[in-house]
C-alpha cells in the first residue's frame, strides 16, 4: 500500500514527472538553441523560470469569470499528471495500467487544449478569443488522426493499455515497422497538440501576442506552463510505450533505454520546431484532414487486416 | 475588448506589438480570420528632423540626416551629400565615389538581411532569423572597422568621404563576402525549397504592376513586380556610371516575390563590392566643401536598400537650408498597405507589413525628445560640455566656438 | 517620351508654368495659382502619363505657402509641379484623386503648414500628435520650436513677441 503511494508520488509518479519535465524542457531548448547558433539556457533555467513566474503577482482580468480563470490551470495540470500514471517508466509495467488507459490517456491529453480554450475564452480578450478559437480549430484538425495513429498498433496488438501494447510489441519488435506510418503521424499530431512549430498558430506571438493564455500571469501562467512541458514529457512517454517498445526485462536498463526513448523523440520533435515556419491555421487544417489522416485510415484498415491475417 | 455589433472584431496590431519592432498603428477589421478592413495609422515616430534641418548649418544638418534613419543612414546622407555637391558644383574624387558605393553595397547587404531575419522570425521560423542576424554581424563589424560605428558610420562628408579604405581593410571585405556569399546561396536555396516557408510567403500581399504605379511603391516592392525602378540603373550616380548594376526583378507580384528580389539582391551586392574594390583608384577622398550654397535648389535621388530615397535642397544663400525635405522610400511604401492587407488573413499581417521592410522613422523623419529627467539621458549641453572636455586632453580647444541659438 | 518633349508639351498648354529641365530626369516649374495647377497636374496624368505620384514638398514663402507635387512617369523622370494659396487663406483641393500616394502627403501639409486640404480622405492625421495644439503649424518659418514646452504641449512665445 505505501509502496503503492510512494509509487504515484515519488516514483515513477509525480516527483519524477516534476524533475524529468525540467530535464526535457531543458534539452528542448538548449538543443533548439543550439540549433539555431545561440548558446541557450544553462541547466537550471526552467526552473529558475517556473520559480520566478510563481512568486509573481497575479492579475485577473475584471470580465473574466474569478473562478473558471483560477481553476482551469490546476484542472488542465492534473489532467496531465494523471495521464504519465499510465505511461511505462520502470520496466515494462505502468504505475497504473488497465485494459483501455490508452483512451483514457488521450482524452486526459485533451483536456489542457480545452482548457486552454476555455481560458481564451473566458478572458474575454480579443487576442486571447483568437488565440482560443484557433485552439479550438487546430484540435478538430489534429484529433481525428491522433487517435487514430495511437489506436492503431492497439488494434494490432489486441490490447487497450498501453503496459499491453508494450508486452505484445515487446515479443515481437519487427511487428513495430508495421506501424512506421502511424508513429510519423503520432510525431506530428503530438507537435501540434503541443502548439509547437511548425503547428504554433494559437499562439503565434506575431499575430496575436500569445493566444489564449496572454491574459494569464503569476501561478496560473506558471500551473499552464507546467502543463505544457509536463505534456511534453508525457506525450514523449506515452510515443515510447507505444510505438519503441523496446524492453530487456531488467527495470533499470529498462529505465535508461526509456530515457533514450523519450530523448529520441524530443529531439525530432525540437528538429520539426527548428527548421519550419509557422504555417496558416488554414494550412494547418488542411495538411491534417487531406494529408494526415487518409493516411491514417490506411494504417487503421491495415491494421485490421494484418489482426485478421496473422491469425492473433 | 472591441467587438462590434455585427459580430465583427477589431483587432488592434500597434503601437505597441511583439510584430512591430517600432511603433506604428494598425486596426484590423477581422471577419473570422479573414482581413476585411486596415486602417493603417503611423506618425509616432515624428521627431521634426525637417524642421531641424532649418536651423542648423548644413555640417550639422548632415549629422541630423544621418539619423533619419537607423539602417540605411549611409543612403541618406549619400543623397544629401550628393544634392549639396550639385549645387556647389563640387567634383567629388572618383576614389570617394568607390567608398561611397562600397559602404552603400555593405549597408545594402546588411539591410536586407536584417530583413530576411525580421520576415522569418513574423512567420515563426526563429532559426532563419538567427541565422541571418548572426551573418548580419559580420557586415557591422566591417561597416565598424570602415567608420567606428556598427549603423551610422559617418563616413559621407560634402565633397567626399571621411575615411580611407586601407588594403587590408579591403582584404577583410573581400573574405567577409566570400563567406557571405556561401551563405546567401543557401537562404536562396532554402527560399526556394523549404515547403513550409514557400507556402507561408506565396501568394499573399499581392501588388500588380498597375498596383505598383497607382500606389506609385518603389524598391523591391515594386521590383518583385516586375517593374524596374532601381535608381542605380534608371538614373545612374557616382560609382555606378562606372560600374553597371544588374537589377534584379521578378513577377511574382507578392511576398515571395519581394523574398527573392532581396536575396538575389544581395547576391549582386557581393559582386559590386567585388569589381569595385578591384577597380578602385588611388587618390585623394575629398576635396574641400564650402560653407555656403548659392540660392537654388535641387532634387536628387539615390537608391537605398528599401527604395527609390528622394532628397530636396533649397538654399536661400546662407550657410543654413531654407528647406529640407525627405521622402524615405518606406514613406512611399504605405500607401498601398491597407490595399494590400485587406482579403487576406490575419496570420498573413505581419508577414505583409514586414515585407515592405517598413522603417517608420524613416517615414516619419522624425530623434525622440526626451523629458531629460531622467540622469541617464545626457542633455544636449552637457553632450557639448563632454565633447569639449574630450578634445581638451587632445589638446584641441573648440570650448570658443559659438553655437547656433536653436 | 522625353523630358524636352515633356517640357514642350507643358509650355505649349500653360505658359505660366515656364517648365525648364536644368539636368536629366528633372522637369521644374513655377509657382501657379491653385486653378492652373490643377489643370496642369490633371494634363501631366492623363495626356504625358505621370502617373506615380512621388511627394509633396511644402514650402513657407513668406506671404504665401507653396506645395511642390513631384510627380514621375515611366521613364522615371521627376517633374516638379507647384502651387501657391495665400498663408492667411490656405485652401488647396486634394489631388488623392488621381494619386492616392500623395494623400499621406498631404495630410502632412495640413499638420506641418495648416493647409487645409478639401476633399481629403476620412482617416487619421499624420503626423503629429493627437493632442497637438490646435493652430500650430511646425514647417512655418515664423514657428520657433524654442517656445514650445514639450511638457504641456503649449505653444508659449515671450510677451514681447506676442504683442507685435
Amino acid at each position: 500500500m505505501i509502496a503503492s503511494i510512494l509509487k504515484v508520488l515519488l516514483f515513477p509518479g509525480l516527483l519524477f514527472l516534476g524533475v524529468y519535465s525540467f530535464v526535457l524542457e531543458f534539452v528542448d531548448r538548449k538543443v533548439y538553441a543550439r540549433m539555431q547558433n545561440r548558446k541557450g539556457p544553462p541547466w537550471y533555467q526552467p526552473l529558475a523560470d517556473m520559480l520566478k513566474l510563481v512568486g509573481k503577482k497575479v492579475i485577473l482580468p475584471n470580465n473574466a469569470q474569478k473562478f473558471v480563470f483560477a481553476a482551469l490551470p490546476t484542472v488542465s495540470l492534473t489532467a496531465v499528471v494523471t495521464a504519465f500514471l499510465c505511461a511505462p517508466v520502470w520496466g515494462m509495467q505502468a504505475v497504473t495500467a488497465y485494459e483501455g488507459d490508452l483512451v483514457a490517456v488521450l482524452y486526459l491529453l485533451s483536456i489542457p487544449t480545452l482548457c486552454h480554450f476555455l481560458a481564451g475564452y473566458n478572458s474575454h480578450e480579443v487576442y486571447s478569443t483568437i488565440g482560443a478559437f484557433r485552439t479550438l480549430t487546430q484540435m478538430f484538425a489534429y484529433e481525428v488522426p491522433l487517435f487514430m495513429a495511437f489506436l492503431s498498433p492497439a488494434i494490432l496488438a489486441g490490447s487497450w493499455s498501453i503496459t499491453g501494447i508494450a508486452a505484445f510489441y515487446a515479443a515481437r519488435p519487427l511487428y513495430v515497422l508495421i506501424n512506421l506510418p502511424a508513429f510519423l503521424i503520432a510525431l506530428l499530431t503530438s507537435q501540434s497538440k503541443l502548439e509547437r512549430a511548425p503547428f504554433d498558430a494559437p499562439e503565434a506571438e506575431t499575430e496575436i501576442v500569445g493566444g489564449a493564455l496572454v491574459e494569464y500571469s503569476g501561478r496560473y501562467l506558471a500551473y499552464f506552463r507546467a502543463t505544457a512541458v509536463s505534456e511534453l514529457t508525457v506525450m514523449a512517454s506515452v510515443i515510447a510505450g507505444v510505438f519503441l517498445p523496446f524492453f530487456t526485462g531488467n527495470g533499470a536498463v529498462d529505465f535508461a533505454l526509456y530515457l533514450v526513448k523519450t530523448f529520441a523523440v524530443v529531439l525530432v520533435m525540437v528538429l520539426l520546431r527548428a527548421t519550419m515556419a509557422r504555417i496558416r491555421i488554414d494550412q494547418t487544417l488542411k495538411f491534417f484532414w487531406s494529408v494526415l489522416t487518409p493516411v491514417a485510415i490506411a494504417q487503421m484498415i491495415l491494421n485490421l487486416l494484418l489482426r485478421g491475417g496473422l491469425g492473433l | 475588448m472591441s467587438e462590434r455589433n455585427d459580430h465583427k472584431v477589431v483587432l488592434p496590431i500597434g503601437p505597441q506589438h511583439p510584430s512591430l519592432k517600432e511603433p506604428g498603428s494598425f486596426k484590423i477589421t477581422l471577419d473570422g480570420e479573414k482581413v476585411e478592413r486596415a486602417v493603417v495609422e503611423i506618425g509616432y515616430n515624428h521627431r521634426g528632423i525637417e524642421k531641424a534641418c532649418e536651423s542648423r548649418n548644413y555640417t550639422q544638418d548632415l549629422y541630423i540626416i544621418e539619423r533619419v534613419c537607423g539602417i540605411c543612414s549611409h543612403a541618406h546622407t549619400s543623397c544629401f551629400c550628393q544634392a549639396f555637391e550639385d549645387m556647389a558644383g563640387l567634383e567629388v574624387p572618383r576614389r570617394a565615389y568607390y567608398i561611397r558605393g562600397i559602404v552603400g553595397e555593405l549597408e545594402r547587404l546588411h539591410s536586407h538581411l536584417l530583413w530576411l531575419g525580421v520576415a522569418s522570425h513574423e512567420i515563426g521560423f526563429d532559426t532563419l532569423f538567427m541565422y541571418t542576424w548572426r551573418d548580419r554581424e559580420l557586415v557591422l563589424d566591417l561597416l565598424a572597422q570602415i567608420g567606428g560605428n556598427r549603423v551610422n558610420y559617418g563616413v559621407n562628408t560634402f565633397g567626399g568621404v571621411r575615411r580611407d579604405l586601407e588594403a587590408d581593410l579591403m582584404q577583410d571585405i573581400l573574405h567577409v563576402c566570400d563567406q557571405l556569399e556561401e551563405k546567401i546561396k543557401y537562404y536562396a536555396d532554402l527560399a526556394t525549397t523549404e515547403t513550409t516557408l514557400i507556402a507561408r510567403l506565396k501568394g499573399i500581399g499581392v501588388l500588380t504592376p498597375e498596383d505598383v504605379r497607382h500606389f506609385s511603391a518603389v524598391g523591391p516592392v515594386a521590383r518583385a513586380a516586375g517593374i524596374l525602378d532601381d535608381i542605380r540603373v534608371v538614373e545612374p550616380y557616382g560609382v555606378y556610371k562606372e560600374i553597371p548594376v544588374n537589377a534584379v526583378t521578378d513577377d511574382h507580384c507578392d511576398v515571395y516575390g519581394r523574398t527573392l528580389v532581396r536575396v538575389k539582391e544581395m547576391l549582386e551586392s557581393i559582386r559590386l563590392i567585388r569589381v569595385m574594390i578591384r577597380e578602385i583608384p588611388e587618390g585623394p577622398i575629398s576635396v574641400r566643401a564650402p560653407r555656403k550654397l548659392p540660392a537654388g535648389e535641387t532634387l536628387r535621388r539615390v537608391e537605398a536598400p528599401r527604395g527609390e530615397n528622394i532628397h530636396y535642397i533649397r538654399s536661400n544663400g546662407s550657410d543654413m537650408p531654407d528647406r529640407v525635405r525627405v521622402r524615405a522610400p518606406s514613406e512611399a511604401n504605405w500607401h498601398g498597405m491597407s490595399y494590400m492587407l485587406e482579403g487576406f488573413q490575419l496570420a498573413d499581417v505581419p508577414i505583409i507589413i514586414a515585407a515592405i521592410d517598413p522603417c517608420y522613422s524613416c517615414t516619419d523623419r522624425a530623434v525622440s525628445l526626451s523629458s531629460g529627467r531622467d540622469e541617464q539621458i545626457a542633455s544636449w549641453d552637457q553632450l557639448r560640455l563632454f565633447g569639449i572636455e574630450q578634445y581638451k586632453k587632445n589638446g584641441i580647444d573648440p570650448g570658443s566656438i559659438a553655437i547656433r541659438p536653436f | 517620351m522625353n523630358a524636352e518633349q515633356v517640357v514642350s508639351a507643358l509650355n505649349k498648354r500653360f505658359p505660366a508654368l515656364a517648365a525648364h529641365t536644368p539636368r536629366e530626369f528633372r522637369i521644374w516649374s513655377d509657382f501657379v495659382e491653385p486653378k492652373e495647377f490643377e489643370a496642369a497636374l490633371r494634363f501631366a496624368f492623363d495626356e504625358l502619363r505621370f502617373g506615380k505620384g512621388k511627394h509633396i514638398v511644402g514650402t513657407d514663402e513668406g506671404e504665401y505657402i507653396g506645395l511642390s507635387y513631384i510627380v514621375s512617369n515611366d521613364e522615371n523622370i521627376l517633374l516638379v509641379l507647384r502651387e501657391k494659396v495665400p498663408k492667411a487663406h490656405p485652401v488647396v483641393r486634394s489631388q488623392g484623386g488621381l494619386y492616392p500616394s500623395m494623400v499621406l502627403h498631404e495630410r502632412e501639409m495640413v499638420d506641418l503648414f495648416g493647409v487645409s486640404v478639401s476633399g481629403l480622405p476620412e482617416g487619421p492625421s499624420y503626423p503629429l500628435p493627437d493632442c497637438w495644439p490646435e493652430g500650430q503649424y511646425p514647417l512655418r518659418k515664423e514657428w520657433n520650436p524654442a517656445y514650445f514646452n514639450k511638457e504641456t504641449m503649449a505653444y508659449e512665445p515671450p510677451k514681447e513677441e506676442a504683442r507685435e
